[in-house]
């Protein structure tokens, strides 16, 4: 009788410790990635997504919720994808770590091959530098919120900086009792749509951004005379031979 | 008990409309319901529009409806909370856009309706407590809330793009949870009234009398 008991209260001590670990709540921030219906920026860019940018996870303890792990950085680098597709002509992402060996071009301790940006006209670099949540218990409202500091980073095709921009995405969702992360996931996802949107509506009409395409527009033009040029001097060379 | 558990409360519901235009709609046509979110501590909940379109969706004249995230999604970035068209003034800077106009035609949207409200609790009271002991448990006490839901649908006509009229309903009711050994509720429900009462008014305003 009691060992009966005993082991009773073990099995209690035992299903109390695997209950442990449940505290902390796990979010891999998952939903749509649509695809922005804007004016094209007429540059073919490269992309750098720096390691923390592409797995960017937040951890954080708060008193009355626990721990929290969410895990934003796949959703947040397919939506950056398709967002820069959509916005330039080109795109082509960058990668440090091969091109480290090549000759390169310094872009704030953005490496990319001179070779590589022959074919580009400039680089985009997108960071997170803050994320944040608020669960009702700590805002006192019924919604969960989410939000996402981004700064957004342009280089020409020398790699001089054409400006630095720092968009904040907002998001929130109503939350069950038994569906906080649903919420926050939720939250995050309208926060990282946010943070899009503004960089897909916005960019186009920054002046720094404007005076760089007129750049790129003179550029071509110049290089377009010079094989015109070519042909007409070519022209003038067949008959002279003859 | 069955019959306990269908009690309800009394709900009192007012309706209103006012029109700028005239409206109609085809078999192929569809309307999309949007709910209005502002960064302050409001916001229309998602489960009421979802409750309006279902209402839209049935009955003797049905509407055909595009759901609100696939419209967000296929017009993004244009329909988020911070980009969205304020007034219906502002439809044409938005139809100018490269591929909007296109690809609302290509839905047949004709009527975009923007719902705007919620479902606050404006007085509680009353006390109930519950009890278990090994001879066995029970609740006593009676505690109750009264909740007032008001909403606004904004409807502009994607065609001519214009404000057709709007429309309010405000229902308000009061519920109680009775503890007699049992908890026994008794639920008004006034966010379903003026779900159900602003998704008919907004039936017979775009169709007609039914």
């Amino acid at each position: 009788m009691r060992l009966a008991v005993v082991v009773k209260q073990s099995f209690l001590v035992m299903a109390m410790l695997l209950f442990l670990p449940s505290c902390t709540t796990s979010v891999v921030v998952e939903g749509s990635v649509p695809t922005p219906l804007v004016s094209v920026i007429p540059a073919r860019v490269g992309v750098y997504y720096s390691d923390e940018f592409r797995n960017f996870m937040h951890e954080e303890v708060i008193r009355d919720s626990g721990s929290w792990r969410i895990d934003l950085g796949r959703q947040n680098l397919g939506f950056f994808q398709n967002l820069t597709k959509s916005l330039f002509t080109g795109v082509q992402e960058v990668d440090q770590s091969v091109l480290a060996t090549e000759e390169i071009v310094n872009l704030n301790d953005v490496f990319v091959s001179s070779e590589e940006m022959k074919n580009l006209d400039g680089v985009f670099v997108p960071t997170i530098k803050k994320y944040g949540f608020l669960t009702p218990s700590i805002s006192g409202l019924k919604f969960y919120s989410a939000s996402i500091e981004y700064s957004v980073a342009m280089f020409n095709k020398v790699g001089a900086k054409i400006g630095d921009w720092s968009i904040v995405g907002y998001g929130k969702s109503e939350g069950g009792m038994f569906s906080s992360d649903d919420a926050v996931n939720e939250a995050t996802v309208l926060a990282i749509r946010d943070g899009g949107a503004r960089i897909a509506i916005e960019l186009i009409d920054q002046p720094a951004v404007q005076a760089w395409l007129q750049s790129i527009d003179k550029s071509i033009e110049s290089s377009a005379v010079i094989p015109a040029l070519d042909e007409s001097l070519k022209i003038l060379d067949g008959p002279l031979s003859e | 008990m069955v019959v306990l558990g269908f009690l309800s409360g009394c709900v009192s519901s007012r309706i209103e409309q006012s029109r700028d235009a005239s409206t109609g709609i085809k078999s192929d046509e569809a309307i999309v319901l949007l709910g209005r979110a502002s960064y302050n501590e409001k916001q229309t909940e998602e489960s009421f529009t979802e409750c309006m379109a279902k209402e839209l969706g049935r009955g003797e004249k049905p509407i055909r409806l595009v759901g609100q995230n696939q419209f967000r999604d296929d017009l993004y970035p244009w329909f988020e909370p911070r980009t969205a068209p304020a007034s219906a003034d502002e439809l044409g800077k938005l139809f100018a856009q490269p591929g909007v106009k296109e690809r609302i035609d290509s839905a047949n949207v004709r009527y975009l309706a923007w719902i705007d409200g919620d479902t606050v609790t404006i007085d509680k009271g009353g006390s109930m407590s519950c009890a278990v002991s090994t001879f066995g448990g029970g609740c006593f006490g009676m505690s109750y809330w009264e909740e007032d839901a008001s909403y606004r649908a904004a409807v502009w006509d994607l065609r001519t793009m214009t404000s057709t009229g709007q429309i309010s309903a405000d229902a308000n009711g009061t519920s109680y949870i009775a503890g007699l050994i049992i908890p026994i509720p008794i639920l008004a429900r006034p966010g379903n009234a003026a779900c159900k009462g602003l998704a008919n008014q907004l039936r017979k305003f775009i169709v007609g009398e039914i």
